[in-house]
C-alpha cells in the first residue's frame, strides 16, 4: 500500500520483525514555568495482523504516545525529546512534513475519542472523505465519492450513499464514529490507531463499534493499536496487552497470560479493581493511593508508593522492563503471585 | 423558510416604528421651516401662514404622518422646502456617491480585515500579530471625526498626497473610504483573529491532519470556513455602522452623499428631505442585518437543515 523507497515490505520479513517500533520515547510538556516528561522512555513494538491494547488510567500517556506516533501533539506545549518510531524501517519522527501527511491515512491511520467533535461542522462528511482520498490518491472527485461510498457502506452505516451528503449533526453518535472509521480505513491503512474510540459513546453501540473494528482488523490483516482505560474491551478484542503507568510500560503480555496470571502489581490491581458481578464478594477493591504527579516522579519505582509488596530498594532505584525465566516481560523487582 | 418569512415580518415592523419615531423626532426637535426658509423680517406674518398650510404644517402631526405616508407609499417622495428638487432626484445623485463610499469602505472592512485577521492568528504572538493588534486597537479607540481629521493633516495639509475634501474621483475617495472603515476593521481583524484561533484549537482539525491533509488546506479550507461563520453574523452590524458613521464621514470631507444631505437637511429643517433620508438609513441597516441573518444561516449547515 505505502511507497516505502525499497524497503523491506512486512510479508517478506519473517513473523517477529515488528511493523511498528517505538524505542525509548520520551514526550514532554514544557511551559515557561517547568518542563516534565509525560512519556518516559516507551518502548514498544506492534506487529503485522495483531491488536495490541495499550492499557491504562486517565493521564498515563496514552493518547500522547498515539499523538506522538502520528506526530499529531499539539506543539507547543507537548514534543516528542528523545527516542525514534520505526515504521518500516523508517524513523517517523525525522521524515520530512510531507513524507508524514503521506503516511498519515495512508499508512497509518487514527480515530479519536469524541466522534461529535472530531467531525468538521461545516462540510458534509463525503466531502471530506473525498478530500482525503485525493491527498493520497491521484483520483477525480467521482471516483473518489465512490470510493467513500464504499467505505461507509463496509462500516456498516445505515444508507450509506446518502449519508455522503449528510452534515455531523445529522448523525448519531454511533454513526459519527463509523464516518470516523470508514475515513481511517477509506485507503487501507497497515496499522490503526484507535484512542478510547468507545468511550463517549452508548453501551449498546460501543459493543457495535468494537466489532466492526475487529472485524475491519480481520479482513484487512491490519495490526490496531487499541488504547483503552476499560479491560472489558481488552478482554474482548486484544491479542496483547501493553499496560501503562505514569508514563512507562510496566507490563506486556498476551492476553490470556496477562488475566490469569498477571505479574506487575500495578495490573494485578487493576484486575482486582474490576467489580465482579458474579462472584458472592459485592465490595470494590480499589488501588489505595494516587498516581505520582509527573512533575516530581519518585526517584525509584513510579508504583512503590501505591504497591504493597514494596522492597526498599524499590523507593530508590527504576526496575527495568525486562523477561523474567518464564518470559513474562514487566518491570518490578517484587512481583508476587496473584490471588484474584 | 418559515424563520425567514418571520425575519421579514419583523423587518416591516420596524421599519414602521422607525417612520413616527423619525417623523416626530424631526418636528419636535424645535426651529421652524418656514424661518429656515425664510430670511427674518422679509415676509409678512400673513405670507408664512400660506407656506404652513401649504406644507401643511398646520395640521396636527398625526394628520401629517399619515398623508406622509399615504404619499410615500404611492411613490411620491415629495421634495425639498428649501430649493425645490425631487427627492427622487437627489436619492439618484446622492444615493451614488454614497454607494460608491459605502462599498468602498466595506471592501475594505473585509476584503483587508479578514486576511489581517488571518495573517495575525497564523503568526500567533508574533511581530505581525503584535503590530496588527495595536493598530487595530487604535482603530477601535480613536473616534472617527477626530482619525478624519488627523488623516487630512497628515495626508493633505503635511504631505499634500491626498485632497483633503471633495468628489468623486479616486483619490477624493481614499481618505473617506478609510476614515469610514476604520473602526469596522479594527473590529473585523480582531474578530477573524479570535474565530480563527478558535477553530484552529478544535478537535476535528487534529482528525484532518491524521487524514494526511496539507496544512493549506486544514487551515485555508477548513479551519477558515468554521471561522467565518460569527464573522458573517456580525457583518449586519459593520454595515450599520458605516451606513451610521457616513453622515460624519461624508460631511468633514464634504463628500455628497446620502448622510452630507441628510445632516444638511435637518439643519435647515427640511422636514421631507431629513424623514425620508432617515428612514433610508434606517432601512438600509436594518437590511443589513437581514442580510447578514441569512448569510449566517447558509454559512451554518446546522442552521441550514433547519430551515427547510
Amino acid at each position: 500500500m505505502t511507497d516505502n523507497g525499497g524497503q523491506a515490505s512486512g510479508g517478506d520479513q519473517p513473523v517477529t520483525a515488528p511493523l511498528l517500533s517505538i524505542d525509548g520515547l520520551r514526550t514532554m510538556v514544557s511551559s515557561r514555568r517547568e518542563s516534565f516528561d509525560v512519556v518516559r522512555g516507551l518502548s514498544l513494538d506492534i506487529y503485522a495482523n495483531e491488536v495490541l491494547c495499550l492499557v491504562g488510567e486517565s493521564g498515563c500517556g496514552k493518547s500522547i504516545t498515539a499523538l506522538s506516533i502520528m506526530r499529531l501533539l499539539p506543539t507547543p506545549p507537548v514534543r516528542v525529546r528523545e527516542g525514534t518510531i520505526r515504521f518500516r524501517g523508517e524513523d517517523l519522527l525525522s521524515v520530512s512534513g510531507k513524507r508524514m501527511r503521506s503516511i498519515r491515512a495512508d499508512a497509518i491511520s487514527m480515530i479519536f475519542q469524541d466522534p461529535l467533535t472530531s467531525l468538521d461542522p461545516v462540510f458534509t462528511v463525503g466531502e471530506v472523505i473525498v478530500e482525503v482520498i485525493r491527498a493520497h490518491r491521484d483520483m477525480n472527485k467521482e471516483d473518489a465519492r465512490r470510493l467513500a461510498g464504499d467505505a461507509l457502506t463496509k462500516v456498516g452505516l445505515p444508507d450509506p450513499i446518502s449519508q455522503l451528503d449528510s452534515y455531523p449533526h445529522q448523525l448519531s453518535g454511533g454513526m459519527r464514529q463509523r464516518v470516523m472509521i470508514a475515513m481511517a480505513l477509506v485507503l487501507d491503512p497497515d496499522i490503526l490507531i484507535a484512542d478510547e474510540p468507545t468511550t463517549a459513546l452508548d453501551v449498546t453501540v460501543q459493543a457495535q463499534i468494537l466489532d466492526q473494528l475487529v472485524t475491519e482488523q480481520r479482513e484487512r490483516n491490519m495490526a490496531m493499536l487499541l488504547i483503552t482505560h476499560d479491560l472489558a474491551v481488552v478482554a474482548a478484542v486484544a491479542d496483547r496487552v501493553a499496560v501503562m503507568y505514569a508514563g512507562e510500560i510496566v507490563e506486556q503480555a498476551p492476553v490470556d497470560e496477562l488475566f490469569e496470571d498477571p505479574r506487575h502489581p500495578y495490573t494485578q490491581g487493576l484486575l482486582r479493581a474490576l467489580p465482579k458481578v458474579s462472584t458472592t464478594r459485592r465490595r470494590l477493591d480499589p488501588i489505595p493511593g494516587l498516581v505520582p504527579s509527573l512533575q516530581m516522579m519518585p526517584p525509584g519505582c513510579a508504583f512503590a508508593p501505591r504497591c504493597p509488596h514494596a522492597l526498599d530498594r524499590c523507593w530508590t532505584e527504576q526496575p527495568e522492563l525486562a523477561a523474567d525465566q518464564d518470559g513474562r516481560v514487566f518491570r518490578c523487582f517484587n512481583p508476587q503471585p496473584f490471588a484474584g | 423558510m418559515r424563520r425567514l418569512v418571520a425575519r421579514s415580518v419583523y423587518m416591516l415592523v420596524i421599519v414602521a416604528v422607525s417612520s413616527v419615531a423619525v417623523f416626530y423626532a424631526i418636528r419636535l426637535s424645535g426651529g421652524d421651516a418656514v424661518a429656515a426658509v425664510i430670511q427674518p423680517g422679509s415676509a409678512s406674518l400673513e405670507a408664512r401662514e400660506q407656506l404652513r398650510e401649504l406644507w401643511g404644517l398646520n395640521l396636527p402631526i398625526h394628520e401629517q404622518y399619515f398623508d406622509y405616508m399615504g404619499r410615500l407609499l404611492r411613490g411620491d417622495l415629495g421634495h425639498s422646502l428649501t430649493n425645490s428638487t425631487p427627492i427622487v432626484d437627489m436619492l439618484v445623485i446622492h444615493g451614488r456617491h454614497s454607494l460608491i463610499l459605502g462599498v468602498a469602505a466595506l471592501l475594505i472592512v473585509f476584503g483587508l480585515g479578514i486576511p489581517l485577521g488571518i495573517l495575525a492568528s497564523l503568526r500567533r504572538n508574533g511581530v505581525v500579530d503584535a503590530s496588527i493588534m495595536t493598530l487595530s486597537v487604535g482603530g477601535m479607540a480613536i473616534p472617527n471625526f477626530w482619525l478624519a481629521l488627523l488623516a487630512v493633516w497628515l495626508f493633505a495639509s503635511t504631505l499634500h498626497w491626498l485632497p483633503s475634501a471633495g468628489c468623486c474621483g479616486p483619490k477624493q475617495l481614499v481618505m473617506p473610504a478609510f476614515v469610514l472603515a476604520a473602526e469596522g476593521l479594527a473590529l473585523t481583524v480582531r474578530m477573524t483573529r479570535s474565530a480563527m484561533l478558535e477553530s484552529l484549537d478544535r478537535d476535528f482539525v487534529r482528525t484532518l491532519r491524521s487524514g494526511g491533509l496539507s496544512e493549506v488546506r486544514v487551515i485555508g479550507r477548513h479551519v477558515l470556513r468554521n471561522a467565518m461563520i460569527p464573522l458573517v453574523s456580525l457583518a449586519g452590524l459593520r454595515i450599520g455602522q458605516i451606513v451610521g458613521y457616513a453622515l460624519v464621514v461624508e460631511t468633514i470631507f464634504g463628500w455628497p452623499g446620502l448622510g452630507q444631505v441628510l445632516v444638511n437637511a435637518v439643519l435647515r429643517r427640511d422636514y421631507p428631505v431629513a424623514q425620508f433620508f432617515s428612514l433610508v438609513l434606517v432601512a438600509l441597516v436594518i437590511l443589513g442585518n437581514w442580510a447578514a441573518d441569512l448569510g449566517y444561516q447558509f454559512a451554518n449547515p446546522r442552521l441550514r437543515a433547519a430551515r427547510s
